[in-house]
């Protein structure tokens, strides 16, 4: 695709684990601040998205009706267009898409998208757990909870104990995710979780869900993000170190097999990556760095394969044989992904590989800095459909130079 | 959300798209919306065929019998209530019903060390509320 969009901006607020004692934010403030850190970023300001793009992730914390609106009229901007996504953590990814339409069809030429979310402030049946009103609401629940389906975390075990029927998988090779992304947390003073860890703390972690251990799960966190994307002649007049957008690809309720009875060890990706990577015109070998939406080291996994990095099934031995440090021949959640830098919520936790690959394509990731960072690839991962992996994959491909 | 008060455990919401199922589970027969243009059986309950889109689906008893086609040994409460607490470990697996569905279901009567991908299980009902009973499954005899 021409390089004919770019990010210019993105901000991340502090996070927090919402311990007593701490200030607690709003999903409204965290938005302002994360807006505030992106427009400073890009040399902008707030009325520079009137009559342009506003674009908002959907958050669990409780919201209002016309919730887009009601953000653009909490920031006084008044844009032309509202970008809206509640495809959890895919939806960071899938608003950049629906921007890029936006601006290539001239309708608009930038546009401002944000997203926040306070899931450990929501009043909750199950103390300290993010049960939010609308994860308990119609089918979907009503054939899981009374069930006793354990939320994500056994959601996603029975999925990897199906793989590890079907193919080869070793404990320490997800834990080596988990070790490394730990480390890439304590070069980032961003992170939430940084003091290192061994493979035998993962190890060691106790069992929640066979065969998902404790530092198998993501921490969640309060906090908001936000980035700013515009056509690339904008982008030119604003900064000298733009971030081109080179592809895209998503697939939404994805199936591998049958409806009724479908493999559940292939991703959405087995089909958006594919999309990505020829619209960029670029082989798996150009990308310099990847980052996957880290929710469960298992998942980071399956994302690899389905990504065509190897084949399905040898994930595991791809990941035991790759250096994934920063520095190493396989970059991966450098800024410690969400798995140890915290994940806002289901909906927020996908800003993060985004903004990460921007930030190291524009050289600003510090003591994670990838060396000549050129090409990156980021993932969004959204939403959990009934007995299956993933509701939305959106595959996103970048580049320093247009 | 619905609780039960007495177990602290989520109930279900019933609706008159739901009815059908709690109310055959009441009395111990399962039953799913199949298909009358392509015989396909959905679960859980949909507003039409996921296969064709046919918006005529009957409630049909499904046969009780199914192959374990994952499970997990889930050992601590998330995402769901209390009350689950003192069965802990659940056994939870994703079930492939004879009849060509797949649904979310617990194994009982089975120590969790025995649990195993491609078992064969049969249906057992347990009632949750005046109103509903859960299939949940066993080792076929």
């Amino acid at each position: 695709m021409p390089a004919d969009v770019a990010i210019v901006g993105y901000g991340r607020t502090p996070y927090s684990r919402a311990k007593p004692g701490e200030r607690v934010y709003t999903v409204d403030e965290y938005i302002a601040w994360a807006a505030d850190l992106a427009l400073q970023k890009a040399g902008m300001s707030k009325n520079d998205f009137n009559d342009q793009g506003l674009g908002v992730a959907h958050a669990e914390a409780a919201h209002t009706v016309n919730w887009s609106a009601s953000v653009a009229e909490t920031l006084g901007i008044s844009p032309q267009v509202l970008i809206r996504a509640d495809q959890g953590g895919a939806s960071a990814s899938a608003m950049l898409i629906r921007a890029t339409a936006l601006i290539r069809a001239g309708i608009i030429d930038r546009a401002l998208i944000v997203g926040a979310d306070t899931p450990l402030s929501i009043p909750s049946a199950a103390p300290g757990l993010p049960l939010s009103p609308e994860r308990t609401r119609g089918p979907y629940w009503d054939f899981q909870g009374p069930f006793g389906v354990m939320g994500a975390t056994a959601q996603f075990a029975l999925v990897q104990m199906r793989y590890q029927h079907q193919f080869k998988l070793a404990s320490e090779q997800l834990g080596k995710i988990a070790v490394t992304t730990r480390h890439h947390a304590s070069l980032n003073p961003e992170a939430i979780y940084r003091k290192p860890i061994t493979m035998q703390e993962y190890l060691d972690s106790r069992v929640l869900s066979d065969p998902i251990r404790l530092l198998d799960c993501v921490p969640i966190v309060n906090g908001g993000l936000a980035y700013i994307v515009t056509s690339a002649k904008t982008a030119r007049t604003l900064t000298t170190k733009p971030v081109y957008l080179k592809g895209f690809g998503e697939a939404n309720n994805y199936y591998h097999g049958s409806r009724t009875l479908p493999d559940v060890t292939t991703t959405g990706f087995a089909k958006a990556a594919p999309q990505a990577l020829a619209m960029a015109g670029v082989k798996h070998t150009d990308i310099d760095f990847f980052e996957p939406y880290d929710d469960y080291p298992f998942v980071v996994m399956m994302t690899i394969e389905d990504w065509g990095f190897c084949r399905k099934g040898e994930g595991g031995r791809f990941v035991e044989e790759r250096n994934l440090r920063f520095d190493g021949d396989f970059p991966l959640s450098t800024d410690g992904g969400q798995l140890s830098g915290g994940q806002p919520g289901g909906a927020i936790g996908g800003f993060m590989p985004l903004i990460e690959v921007v930030t190291q394509l524009r050289g600003e990731a510090g003591a994670r800095q990838v060396r000549n960072a050129a090409i990156g690839a980021s993932c969004g991962f959204g939403g959990i459909p009934y007995g299956r992996p993933g509701r939305s994959c959106v595959s996103l491909i970048f580049g320093a130079e247009a | 959300m619905l609780t039960s008060k007495t177990t602290n455990k989520p109930l279900p919401e019933i609706t008159d798209q739901t009815r059908p199922f709690w109310t055959a589970a009441k009395s111990r027969k399962l039953v799913l919306q199949r298909c009358a243009r392509c015989d396909t059986f959905n679960f859980h309950p949909k507003p039409w065929c996921v296969e064709c889109g046919c918006r005529d689906l009957a409630w049909t008893e499904a046969k009780p019998t199914g192959t374990v086609y994952s499970f997990t040994i889930s050992r601590a409460v998330a995402m769901n209530l209390p009350g689950w607490q003192g069965e802990l470990p659940v056994l939870m697996c994703l079930i492939d019903l004879d009849d060509g569905a797949r649904l979310y279901g617990q194994v009982v009567h089975c120590m969790p060390e025995e649990i195993k991908i491609g078992m064969r299980v049969e249906i057992l009902f347990e009632d949750i509320s005046e109103e509903a009973a859960i299939p949940k499954f066993r080792p076929a005899k």
